[in-house]
């Protein structure tokens, strides 16, 4: 089908027409013509306050529970509510079960997503069966298409990430990280603070956190490897990024959209849908995790969409899974809470150029001639997603009714 | 005086107004008369039926609430589980939609997680009593406590009142602070810095890890249980209970040796010999056994003044 964009802007910092309006004309996802005035017969007009066209979004940590959890999420599910949010290439973390762990669940998940129009980029385990014990067979999923391996939110050793920040040198593999030691705060499942101590609930300090960030830079600078750092949450992993970043060390770093959104404070009537590892945590980190954001720091704004059944999710706080179905909200909630700090393309790069770089895949840039995906958005419109339109099997979502600044068009 | 209470549960003290709290203890003091007679029993709350969950081992607070329904004249119903013996969660849901079958008006809740009688308040229509929800609150004790503290020395106000040993473990301590507080009295937290959560000082507490000087600064020492169940660690927070007690054991002695007379209380169940000595437990300077006395009347007035709001409400209605 042909549709003809009128004066849509365009973001993508590698196109020479970045942030020019212009009319385009696309047949079956390829750009036809770049032009103003632009007039076709055959093509669907789009029309919208604030169109803006970018190449297709990355989502570069999300839960696709298929294999083993398909009552929370299928691939089709994931990649229906994807594609609403605007994502056309979806990174799946490997905690399925069976865990990705080998070439077959690899192919598994490429195989099911072949005719959707969203990509999925698998990820591998670390380790076998993600027990922390014999290293996964990262090469092989590698060849077969897998693009970071990591032990998703499971606590990795120190041994086995030495040796895995070192065996992936040999294909320039990327690593990816969870910065959270179980160790400073067991039992902890909120924020330490006042809030904590008024929930009675043990609490994760920040420590928890950087220190295990201390410890991967330090096996980063040893290994010479290379490492995404998936999620950070506070200030002070801001600056521990930041100082790897200036050591030149291959360091990249991203957060959760929703981190952005909720501090701990909005936890403290314990509902379980704010549930949520890292968990939310203060304004001052909020502003430094914008601040990262802006200075270039943090590369990567991701959902890491957590999608949970009713039977995990609406119970006793302490008894409820963590996480958040996110993947169909988490481009809006950035655009939402960072309109008025950043430029469209600071957050669209958030979510497109930086991942489709730090992982290596072939990326379409806005002109003539190209093929997509292409992400096609209207900054001048709301959105809002009810339960009929929601498209993830879970509905664990603070975001459903609420109202985004931003539409997705396609 | 307002006769009601401003909140439809019991869920905390943390949504108490002192008012409240006032109102509760003029309650009790009519209720404790009213237990010194015979007949020790009103004829207030016949057409209430009330059901007790305790979802955690529990003696003492579910016989102190049990009385208290009987002495006015409740129908009750009870249930015990282990919340370890069938999986976690799904009993509280299905035990919510049995209660709403048997058309109960009250709950009188004891369970492990934090926030499970906020939670249970937003599934039913009934009026909930938090008896312990883990190491939140567990308001009635508070109450009583504070009760207490102002039977024996008048008023709360300006009184400076130690609460010692495990604070982070502890199901009484949060509300006991905000009870105190709300009350007027100063409050510090004393005990092993492993069993004092961090940023306790954001409730206006002084925090102190030197027994002699917590006992030294206050007027009253809640003494509280050590929970050695509750440390589900791979580390304890520390090493034996006979370090514990020798750091935070209150002794004849040292109780005897102090500058003024301490009031000694205790939540119970007591661990003899290990947090205080049967000596200190049966001292005059303590009010251990009041404490037990005081659940009662204070159960059966916050049971009687939720009853009439929710009477009140259905009028309304």
């Amino acid at each position: 089908m042909k549709i003809l964009l009128k004066s849509a802007t365009i973001i993508d910092i590698h196109s020479t027409l970045h942030n020019k309006k212009r009319d385009i004309l696309i047949d079956k996802g390829e750009i036809i013509k770049i032009g103003t005035n632009l007039i076709d017969a055959k093509a669907k007009e789009v029309k919208a306050n604030s169109l803006c066209i970018s190449p297709g979004w990355v989502d570069m940590k999300a839960k696709i529970p298929d294999p083993g959890f398909e009552y929370k999420d299928t691939v089709q599910s994931s990649l229906d509510a994807a594609l609403k949010g605007g994502f056309k290439y979806v990174v799946a973390m490997p905690d399925t079960d069976p865990v990705i762990d080998n070439k077959s669940q690899v192919e598994y998940l490429l195989s099911r997503s072949k005719s959707h129009a969203v990509r999925i980029l698998p990820s591998g385990a670390l380790s076998q069966g993600m027990q922390g014990k014999l290293l996964a067979e990262m090469y092989d999923m590698h060849q077969h298409g897998a693009i970071l391996f990591s032990d998703n939110k499971k606590s990795v050793g120190t041994e086995m990430m030495t040796r895995a920040l070192e065996y992936a040198q040999n294909f320039n593999g990327l690593i990816g990280s969870f910065p959270f030691d179980t160790g400073v705060n067991p039992g902890g499942m909120v924020n330490e603070s006042n809030i904590s101590v008024q929930m009675g609930l043990k609490g994760l300090s920040s420590s928890s956190e950087e220190i295990r960030l201390q410890r991967d830079i330090e096996l980063l600078k040893y290994t010479k490897g290379r490492m995404h750092v998936m999620l950070i949450s506070t200030e002070g992993s801001v600056e521990l990024i930041r100082k790897a970043k200036k050591a030149g060390l291959h360091i990249t770093c991203g957060i959760a959209a929703h981190q952005l959104a909720f501090m701990d404070k909005d936890v403290a009537d314990f509902d379980s849908n704010l549930k949520v590892l890292p968990p939310f945590r203060q304004s001052q980190d909020i502003k430094a995790l914008i601040k990262g954001l802006k200075d270039g720091i943090i590369d990567v704004i991701c959902s890491d969409h957590e999608p949970e059944d009713h039977e995990h999710k609406a119970l006793e706080f302490e008894y409820a899974n963590y996480g958040i179905s996110s993947i169909q909200t988490a481009a809006h909630v950035a655009f939402s809470v960072l309109n008025k700090e950043m430029s469209v393309d600071q957050i669209v790069e958030k979510i497109s150029t930086n991942p489709a770089k730090i992982l290596g895949i072939e990326y379409p840039v806005v002109r003539e001639g190209q093929k997509g995906p292409w992400t096609i958005f209207s900054l001048g419109t709301e959105q809002s997603f009810g339960i009929s339109g929601w498209k993830s099997l879970s509905r664990n979502s603070p975001f459903i009714e609420k109202s985004f600044p931003i539409e997705v068009i396609s | 005086m307002n006769r009601t209470l401003s909140v439809k549960h019991l869920l905390g003290i943390k949504d108490l107004t002192k008012e409240d709290i006032e109102l509760i203890f003029s309650q009790a003091d009519e209720f404790k008369e009213v237990l010194n007679r015979p007949i020790k029993k009103v004829p207030s709350l016949r057409d209430v039926t009330i059901a007790n969950l305790f979802f955690e081992n529990s003696t003492r607070t579910r016989l102190s609430f049990e009385l208290a329904e009987k002495r006015l004249s409740a129908d009750i119903v009870n249930f015990s589980a282990s919340t370890s013996s069938v999986k976690k969660g799904e009993t509280l849901v299905d035990t919510v939609n049995n209660i709403l079958a048997m058309k109960v008006d009250m709950v009188v809740m004891r369970h492990s997680a934090p926030g499970s009688c906020l939670f249970l308040s937003k599934h039913i229509d009934a009026a909930i009593v938090n008896a312990g929800d883990g190491t939140h609150e567990h308001p009635t004790q508070a109450l009583l406590d504070a009760y207490s503290i102002r039977e024996k020395l008048g008023s709360l106000k300006g009184k400076k009142v130690a609460i010692i040993g495990d604070i982070t473990h502890s199901r009484v301590a949060l509300s006991n602070i905000y009870c105190l507080k709300k009350l007027g009295a100063e409050v510090m937290v004393c005990g092993p810095s492993t069993m004092i959560p961090k940023h306790i000082q954001s409730l206006g507490v002084k925090v102190e890890h030197s027994l002699r000087n917590a006992l030294e600064w206050c007027d009253v020492a809640n003494m509280l249980r050590i929970q050695l169940e509750r440390q589900e660690v791979s580390v304890p927070y520390f090493p034996s209970l006979r370090e514990y007690s020798m750091q935070y054991g209150l002794t004849k002695e040292i109780l005897e040796g102090l500058s003024k007379k301490v009031v000694v209380m205790h939540p119970g169940p007591i661990n003899r010999g290990v947090e205080i000595t049967s000596e200190v437990a049966d001292h005059t300077q303590s009010i251990i056994l009041e404490q037990v006395e005081n659940g009662v009347a204070i159960r059966m007035a916050v049971i009687y003044l939720l009853a009439q709001t929710r009477r009140t409400e259905k009028e309304v209605v």
